[in-house]
């Protein structure tokens, strides 16, 4: 870092004169190897601007401690934390929530001292492969987290439609809970397909079919015929619907698949 | 012309020794992009620090709106939303860039943690640089609370929870971290305050170590 006086100075400029010798493909730090940072710089702002502007941050509704519905889960980078001390209830609660994580973080912290062979190859490194499961461990517990989110807010259809109520109207946090209108577009409510459907699959699907968590279904029957969506409702459908939904009873999962299929309009 | 003025200010201040110090120095050929394509994974590390800058910007920007209390933080944050010009873009900004950050800085850790970059003599820049996510996940904590909806509330709520389950010294975090026995308003001043004066500055010292020691260490050899 000290200043190399035994080196030319490029008059009216601070830079040294480059040294001809050195090995093929290094570079000056400025301006060469800071251009090529630059360039990706630039296209990694730019694609970012593009998400921000096409992904719109929302509001939920104004907090309310007197709301006991609302399903709290952290930001997803939080994911895998939140989702490790679920395995830990009671009075084993410790565990997860200051043993586990406490020694990740010194082995994360000491990894210079852990790993103190002097060779540098991944693939001869016993701390490759402990990385590699800590990391596959991570994104597993982080999938599980979020499946069990949905599944939680499939069961609370009043959580799920405080949410999805947003801050399109500032509720004050207590009138979140009014359904939406229903639609013209709905075809024979009557039907006992309907009344499973409202029970169960609303939830993600919303009441009037215009989809929440799930995708929109209005108008399905267009697209697929009974058969087609029994064997969808039995199966699920990657990656947040479980197969059968909410359902377990096949008979009703056919009353619900024929009552989807007449959704024609 | 700008040779006579630069000489003149350098004469007075002597900013070449500073400049050299930064900027004037060898890149090694491995991390060169141009003479092997996968030296891509070197970039990380500045792509981070670039998001971090877009980070303080954008955040300065909302400061100049939000209110840190109870009754306007929401009122505030759906002004900044819906009303201020390109108050969306800024919000926005902020709100992915601190998953942004984080994806980097993973990517970075992982690219310096499979080359074996924190092995003798860069022990010391690795510890700083997981102080410095550290620091960021702290950021995510203290941050995910000021627009003080109901995810925020009951996320931090949670988050307390867990501080509080901490043997011994559990009650004393959960009281200095959110300011009482209760989240409200003392919490989201307390969080505010830490997240725009407390955490910066931590970071930005923990930064300027990370940088001195690269400058001092060099880039790690190739493999």
């Amino acid at each position: 870092m000290s200043a190399d006086n035994s080196r030319e100075r490029i008059p009216g400029v601070p830079r040294f004169k480059r040294d001809k010798t050195l090995p093929l493909g290094t570079e000056p730090f400025f301006p060469n190897f800071l251009l090529k940072e630059w360039i990706m710089g630039a296209v990694v702002l730019a694609g970012f601007i593009i998400w921000v502007i096409y992904n719109p941050v929302d509001l939920t509704p104004r907090a309310n401690p007197d709301d006991s519905n609302f399903i709290p889960v952290p930001d997803w980078y939080f994911l895998f934390l939140y989702q490790l001390l679920k395995y830990f209830p009671g009075s084993v609660e410790v565990v997860g929530t200051v043993a586990v994580p406490l020694v990740s973080f010194l082995a994360l912290l000491l990894v210079p001292w852990l790993d103190i062979k002097k060779n540098r190859r991944p693939g001869k490194r016993l701390a490759t492969l402990s990385m590699v499961v800590a990391v596959v461990f991570m994104i597993w517990l982080t999938r599980e987290a979020q499946v069990a989110y949905h599944m939680e807010l499939a069961a609370n259809p009043q959580a799920l439609a405080e949410l999805t109520a947003g801050a399109s109207k500032d509720t004050g946090g207590s009138g979140g809970s009014s359904g939406k209108a229903a639609a013209g577009a709905l075809v024979n409510t009557n039907d006992p397909g309907a009344k499973i459907f409202g029970q169960t699959c609303a939830g993600c699907h919303g009441a009037d079919l215009k989809g929440a968590v799930g995708p929109k279904l209005l108008g399905i029957g267009k697209k697929f015929d009974e058969a087609k969506l029994e064997a969808i409702i039995k199966k699920g459908f990657p990656p947040n619907m479980p197969a059968g939904g909410t359902l377990t009873d096949p008979n009703q999962i056919k009353q619900v698949a024929h009552w989807l299929s007449q959704q024609k309009q | 012309m700008l040779k006579r003025i630069y000489d003149w200010i350098d004469e007075r201040l002597g900013v070449t020794p500073i400049w050299r110090d930064i900027a004037d120095h060898e890149v090694p050929a491995h991390v060169n992009p141009a003479t092997k394509m996968s030296a891509f994974i070197y970039c990380f590390g500045g792509l981070t620090f670039l998001i971090i800058v877009t980070q303080i910007l954008s955040g300065m920007f909302l400061a100049m709106y939000y209110v840190p209390d109870i009754h306007n933080a929401y009122s505030s944050v759906k002004y900044i939303t819906d009303q201020v010009l390109l108050g969306k873009i800024a919000r926005g900004m902020h709100f992915w860039g601190a998953s942004l950050v984080l994806i980097m800085m993973f990517l970075h850790m992982l690219r310096v943690f499979f080359t074996g970059a924190y092995k003798a003599p860069r022990e010391l820049n690795w510890v700083v640089g997981v102080l410095i996510f550290a620091v960021m996940l702290f950021f995510g904590f203290t941050g995910y609370l000021l627009p003080w909806d109901q995810k925020a509330y009951w996320a931090t709520s949670v988050g307390a929870q867990i501080a509080d389950s901490v043997p011994f010294i559990g009650g004393s975090i959960k009281a200095l971290l959110i300011g009482g026995n209760a989240l409200g308003a003392m919490t989201l001043t307390r969080f505010f305050a830490i997240h725009v004066f407390f955490l910066p500055a931590a970071l930005l010292i923990l930064l300027a170590l990370h940088f001195v020691m690269i400058r001092k260490q060099g880039i790690a050899g190739p493999m």
